[in-house]
């Protein structure tokens, strides 16, 4: 199919004509750029970077999801955590949010479609309805949401598709960049053509119990070349770590390295100037502040139009993900705020949407 | 509300999660954390005599006092000392850290301690360490499912003797061991870079810091206008606490704290004999 696709600057790619994507969860993009949906809409880049905070674990909702997403859509999966039993954290993977909700949310998200009211509120992940494309997978309709009560089934979990790597225990980077490597090997970029993308989470990279937690300049090279490695590949990689444990010259070098830098906040308990500032604070467990979001192959800049998100788990179960710091919308042109990556969305689909 | 704290200790972890751990921090400013430690040690001692709590033994790393001092502490707070052995056991890295003694003397520790306790000779293998203590815990509290909690009187001596991702190597696989069921510690902000504070706050689910009472008189030169705030700060202090929920959230709450000298004995280096109260700070 022919399409045009929206001229942002004045630099394009020269691309060849390149068929919608045949694998699930991969799309093409603008300026040549393949994406890798992550389980969370607009943080499909190669190399992400969440900043946690010491005081809350939501950098962990987040690999949950992004680690499920993944190895739903049958894509191989690295893990590597400074437990002692990075495995065991497969256990907490959430399953699919079942059939039945998503239903009820199509039918809320059709009514408000059709509101013309001010600064709403959306809920991040309702305007990200799965656009099916018709050649999804058989097996599993691409999802996006996901049950947190409700863990992974185990065969999801087989030994060919995810490697837990431990690196508590290692004296340095060396074993973990041998993994990285030979992982990304298997998925090499050919001709423009899409093998299975793979993903790699590493969770708190600088984390105080690694021997190389002290070593600045080992960890700020192995993310480097990861992400040398990473650009000549099918793969989305994610790294979580603790700004608060770095120097912070070593914090701002890392936010550098990142192609789409996030953090994690928490928030406090009972407080009441805070529940009056924020509605929906009851619901609230946390804040997420999206820094950079990777703009490859371009020098067009990505103007955010929300940087600020609230984390709620809706029902305790399922991660949602709502901006706090939308304007008001202009109500003489009748046309609702923002475009794609904005929390207001549009009914048309983005060229980021999945 | 100090007991908060406590309890939360005395609750322990769920299946599958890591045990609450707490890091109690002072500084010279308002030199009480010691105090504070032994309040906590006592209530946990308490709740687990009356099987009131998850675990069922403890197991104290003794670094900067003797085992000798412990056994006279609970048995000033009333605890029954006679069946210790069923539920306390006292590592002591403090009488011979370092094996420079070839043999022990008897009379380093009285009797009563000597039951209680076995020697660490090398504190800087703290994978023998964290062998050693888990030894211990399970030998209070024989085989199957049951728990015990860690106390640990300094990680400010600690960390002497071992380097920053050893200690934090040792207290994460402390935490995450599925028999242990809550884990506290003692640090002296002070003696130490902000990193290694830093890396404590990030281990520890609840964080509680003394602080002087009257911020502003420390440090500022003695004379007779600040002289009686001065004198408050070492009576007095303010209790600071973080908790880190499992909901992802932050409860900070802030409590005064006073310090009761018992009877002559009120050596501030060295007390043998003083209470500590907590009260509601009046804002």
């Amino acid at each position: 199919m022919a399409t045009t696709k929206p001229r942002l600057s004045s630099f394009s790619r020269n691309l060849s004509a390149v068929s919608s994507s045949q694998t699930p969860g991969v799309k093409c993009g603008p300026n040549g750029t393949m994406f890798v949906s992550s389980g969370i809409a607009d943080l499909d880049r190669s190399l992400v970077m969440v900043m946690e905070d010491a005081e809350a674990p939501h950098h962990m909702l987040l690999l949950r999801n992004f680690m499920s997403q993944g190895l739903v859509h049958g894509q191989p999966l690295l893990y590597a955590s400074p437990s002692k039993d990075p495995r065991g954290f497969l256990g907490t993977l959430p399953s699919p949010a079942s059939l039945k909700h998503d239903k009820s949310r199509d039918r809320e998200s059709e009514q408000e479609k059709g509101l013309r009211i001010a600064w709403q509120y959306k809920k991040y992940m309702g305007e990200n309805q799965p656009n099916f494309d018709s050649h999804r997978d058989n097996k599993q309709d691409y999802c996006n949401e996901f049950d947190l009560r409700k863990p992974l089934e185990r065969h999801y979990f087989t030994r060919q598709r995810v490697n837990c790597v431990g690196i508590q225990d290692s004296k340095n980077l060396a074993a973990l960049q041998e993994h990285c490597a030979s992982f990304l090997a298997q998925h090499q970029r050919n001709d423009g053509s899409c093998a299975l993308a793979g993903r790699i989470a590493i969770q708190s990279l600088c984390a105080p119990q690694c021997e190389h937690s002290n070593m600045d300049w080992e960890m700020l090279s192995f993310i480097k070349s990861l992400k040398g490695m990473v650009r000549s590949s099918n793969a989305v990689v994610v790294i979580t770590f603790p700004p608060s444990l770095l120097s912070l010259s070593s914090t701002k070098r890392w936010q550098h390295m990142a192609d789409t830098l996030l953090s994690v906040a928490a928030i406090p308990d009972e407080d009441k100037e805070l529940a009056k500032l924020l509605s929906g604070y009851q619901d609230m467990v946390g804040l997420l502040n999206v820094h950079k979001v990777a703009r490859l192959n371009t020098q067009v800049p990505f103007i955010l139009e929300a940087t600020t998100f609230s984390i709620k788990l809706q029902k305790r179960r399922f991660l949602v993900l709502e901006c706090l710091n939308q304007a008001p919308v202009d109500g003489s042109s009748g046309s609702s705020y923002g475009t794609s990556g904005s929390c207001s969305g549009s009914s048309k689909a983005g060229t980021l949407d999945f | 509300m100090a007991d908060t704290i406590c309890r939360t200790l005395r609750d322990g972890g769920l299946e599958g999660e890591h045990a609450p751990a707490l890091t109690i921090k002072d500084s010279k400013a308002s030199p009480f954390g010691f105090d504070v430690f032994n309040y906590v040690l006592t209530q946990l001692s308490n709740y687990i005599l009356a099987g009131k709590s998850q675990s069922r033994g403890l197991v104290v790393v003794a670094y900067s006092r003797s085992p000798s001092f412990y056994v006279d502490l609970l048995k000033r707070r009333g605890i029954d000392i006679a069946s210790s052995h069923d539920w306390i056991h006292i590592l002591d890295c403090y009488t011979d850290p370092l094996g420079w003694k070839n043999w022990l003397i008897d009379k380093d520790i009285s009797q009563e301690a000597s039951s209680l306790s076995s020697f660490c000779q090398d504190v800087r293998n703290l994978d023998k360490l964290y062998s050693l203590i888990i030894e211990q815990g399970k030998g209070l509290i024989g085989q199957g499912k049951d728990r015990f909690s860690i106390a640990i009187d300094s990680v400010s001596e600690m960390v002497r003797h071992a380097s920053i991702s050893s200690v934090a190597g040792i207290l994460s696989n402390l935490r995450s061991h599925d028999q242990v069921s809550s884990i506290f510690w003692l640090l002296h902000s002070d003696l130490h870079e902000i990193k290694f504070t830093s890396v404590l706050e990030y281990l520890s689910s609840m964080v509680a810091s003394v602080e002087p009472f009257n911020q502003a008189a420390f440090g500022q030169r003695v004379d007779l206008e600040n002289l009686s705030m001065l004198e408050q700060n070492f009576r007095k202090g303010k209790f600071h606490v973080r908790f880190k929920r499992r909901n992802g959230r932050v409860r900070v709450m802030v409590i005064s704290m006073f310090l009761y000298f018992c009877g002559e004995c009120a050596d501030l280096l060295y007390r043998k004999s003083s209470y500590i109260y907590f009260t509601p700070l009046l804002v």
